[in-house]
């Protein structure tokens, strides 16, 4: 058995590096065919404010000039080093530009994901035990308003309500500008102002994260919902229910302890897609409370044609979504003694 | 259970029978055709369920609506008559009009004011009726070819399998990696800004689930009875794909197409708020919906209105596809 799992995991391992590599594959093959020449990536990175002897040796320094096979042996073996160019607007390596950004938005998607599955699994557990009841009808026409609602409407009702109505929290940014930010251990605004005692700052901090994570939460709790109360009317239906029934269990017990506990179990195959589809939404809801994640950078970066930028960004968030999978998958294996594991 | 109910469910089982069953023929002769087939059997079923029904006619309207401006739109293009693609609107959705600046919501001049004006005095509504038809082609064209694209490459990663299904899979698994929307914005950045660019990158974004769901069904069809038995008869895997798998994994797509309609419009209006693919000066929901923000929290009809147009559509898919998979997943709660 043991042997078993490690080849489970090795295998999916395998295949996460590989889909990594392709889709830097991808990219690259994107950038190639937006830069065909040498000296036209050469520009990509550095402008128009070059002749074309500059270009040339620009190209030359920055490798562009070598087959593409070894530029693209270089580009994933810098990838797995940290290393993905210079940044065309700041002129520093990308990778110090994202180590700003991302931190912020893992915080805040993961956060976000954490709220939307536990109001998906609570919601939908209510649905499934008072199924065509109120309770029924209104959550499923809560989930669907939020989530046929644009991300962007979403974030700005609670935005009005919250912070401009009742004034109970900040509109807008990351923290209180006057703070200065924590000593980087981990890089997550959370841990490190935690670690550093900064209790001012993690305040501040946890008061503006609140509205972006519940709009995060908001905006993706529906397909758990529906998940949940599918796998929970299919477990009430099921002999032990009615076993735990007969025994004479409270209501509330056989609901929330015998059925609720084995219908959960096909919600972590959906955590890694909620948390892809967060970091998706995190581009707009950062947009929206002018929080200076990931998101916020990327959109940016597409204004000012910041190439390399948005190709690192996309590979850096499309590698962390690869990762959640994986986790998720071994996750399951670990859950589920009864999941197949090839 | 009500007789009426009764009545749907068997019909319902005789449907699912004919398409699941592992000896397609014999169940063939006992449904009478056309009266339970596919689409018949479920507009039967969603005649009769006020909330589905609610759905249909929210898309039917919008379609038609579409259908009809876009003609117009294009028609106006060809024969160089502006007139022509405002001619159904209540007002020339381009007009300037300084006096009406961020007016609010009025009944006069009905129906024009009906939801206020914009930054420069034009109406909301007849812009947000102008811009319907951008919403409704993109939802049809990115659906049906990610369809397409997914059919090829999944029916064929899932029927031959071994290095083809290995290969092909860990690709899907590499599109799908990358977050919608960050995949879109670096494809627009790529290739240039506009509608047609994001259309492009969104069936690059959508192709990949198609393609796992038909591998998934593939797999799942391919050692049936009845395939076998056509393979034992000497039929090429291409007609065995074609005449038996294709049929019979069409009926779930059914239900996640509708749903993706509406997440479509949800992502191009998404898109459109960021400002990719939006061409200047010509009017969508979600770039309305974005200069809006602007005025927020004074003028809230100019943000609200236009989200409220992406929202009511999705939402009528999801009715729609909520049902129709509640009925292909065998899952009827009456």
């Amino acid at each position: 058995m043991a042997s078993r799992f490690l080849f489970f995991v090795v295998r999916r391992g395998v295949n996460a590096l590989v889909t990594i590599i392709i889709m830097i594959a991808l990219i690259f093959m994107i950038i190639h065919l937006v830069a065909p020449s040498p000296t036209d990536m050469a520009r990509l990175y550095v402008g128009s404010h070059f002749n074309l002897q500059q270009l040339v040796q620009i190209a030359h320094r920055l490798g562009f000039d070598q087959p593409l096979y070894v530029q693209f042996y270089n580009y994933v073996v810098g990838f797995f080093q940290g290393n993905f160019g210079t940044d065309t607007i700041y002129g520093i390596p990308e990778i110090l530009v994202i180590q700003e950004y991302f931190p912020v938005t893992i915080d805040m998607v993961l956060i976000g994901t954490f709220l939307g599955v536990g109001l998906g699994i609570f919601t939908g557990a209510i649905a499934a035990s008072n199924r065509n009841t109120a309770p029924d009808y209104g959550i499923k026409a809560l989930y669907l308003g939020t989530w046929a609602a644009p991300p962007f409407l979403v974030g700005v009702v609670l935005q009005l309500i919250l912070a401009y109505d009742l004034g109970l929290l900040p509109t807008t940014g990351v923290a209180d500008p006057i703070l200065l930010h924590p000593a980087v251990v981990t890089g997550l605004p959370l841990v490190d102002s935690i670690l550093a005692q900064n209790w001012v700052y993690l305040y501040s901090y946890i008061q503006h994260l609140i509205l972006p994570a519940l709009t995060i939460g908001l905006i993706s709790f529906g397909s758990i919902t529906r998940l949940t109360r599918a796998t929970m009317v299919d477990a009430l239906d099921k002999d032990y229910v009615k076993l735990a029934y007969m025994k004479g269990l409270p209501r509330r017990k056989v609901i929330w302890g015998t059925a609720f506990r084995n219908a959960i179990i096909p919600i972590i195959t959906l955590l890694a897609i909620t948390f892809a589809f967060s970091v998706g939404g995190a581009v707009v809801v950062e947009d929206v409370f002018a929080y200076h994640g990931i998101g916020f950078f990327a959109v940016t970066a597409a204004y000012d044609l910041d190439y390399p930028a948005i190709l690192a960004i996309t590979i850096i968030v499309g590698a962390s979504v690869i990762v959640a999978n994986f986790i998720a998958d071994i996750l399951y294996g670990v859950m589920d003694p009864r999941v197949r594991l090839t | 259970m009500s007789d009426g109910a009764q009545k749907w469910l068997e019909r319902f089982r005789l449907f699912r029978g004919r398409h699941k069953s592992s000896s397609g023929a014999v169940t063939e002769a006992e449904a009478p055709l056309g009266e339970s087939s596919g689409l018949n059997f479920i507009m039967g079923y969603v005649r009769r369920d006020k909330i589905a029904l609610a759905g249909t006619i929210g898309i039917a309207i919008f379609v038609m609506w579409s259908v009809i401006q876009g003609i117009l739109e294009q028609l106006s293009g060809y024969l160089n008559d502006t007139t022509l693609a405002y001619i159904l609107l209540p007002s020339n959705p381009f007009a300037f009009n300084f006096k009406l600046v961020l007016a609010p919501p009025s009944l006069a001049n009905f129906p024009v004011g009906l939801m206020g004006y914009d930054a420069t005095g034009r109406s909301i509504l007849s812009r947000i009726l102008y811009a319907a038809p951008k919403d409704a082609l993109a939802a049809i064209l990115v659906v049906t070819s990610a369809i397409v694209i997914g059919m090829l490459l999944g029916i064929t990663a899932g029927y031959i399998g071994g290095w083809a299904d290995e290969v092909l899979m860990r690709v899907t698994d590499a599109f799908l990696a990358f977050p919608l929307i960050l995949l879109a914005i670096a494809l627009a950045l790529v290739l240039g800004n506009g509608y047609q660019v994001v259309l492009v990158a969104l069936v690059v974004i959508w192709w990949p689930t198609y393609a796992r769901f038909f591998r998934a069904q593939a797999l799942s069809l391919k050692n049936r009875g009845y395939v076998e038995a056509s393979r034992l008869s000497g039929l090429s895997s291409f007609r065995i794909i074609i005449r038996h798998i294709f049929p019979n994994s069409i009926d779930p797509i059914v239900a996640i197409a509708t749903l993706d309609f509406g997440n479509v419009v949800l992502t191009y209006s998404v898109l459109a708020f960021l400002g990719i693919g939006a061409e200047v000066g010509s009017p969508e929901w979600g770039s309305m919906s974005a200069s809006g923000l602007q005025y927020v929290p004074h003028v809230w009809w100019f943000a609200l209105f236009p989200s409220i147009a992406i929202m009511a559509v999705v939402v009528c898919f999801s009715l729609l596809g909520d049902r129709i998979q509640d009925l292909v997943g065998g899952r009827i709660s009456y």
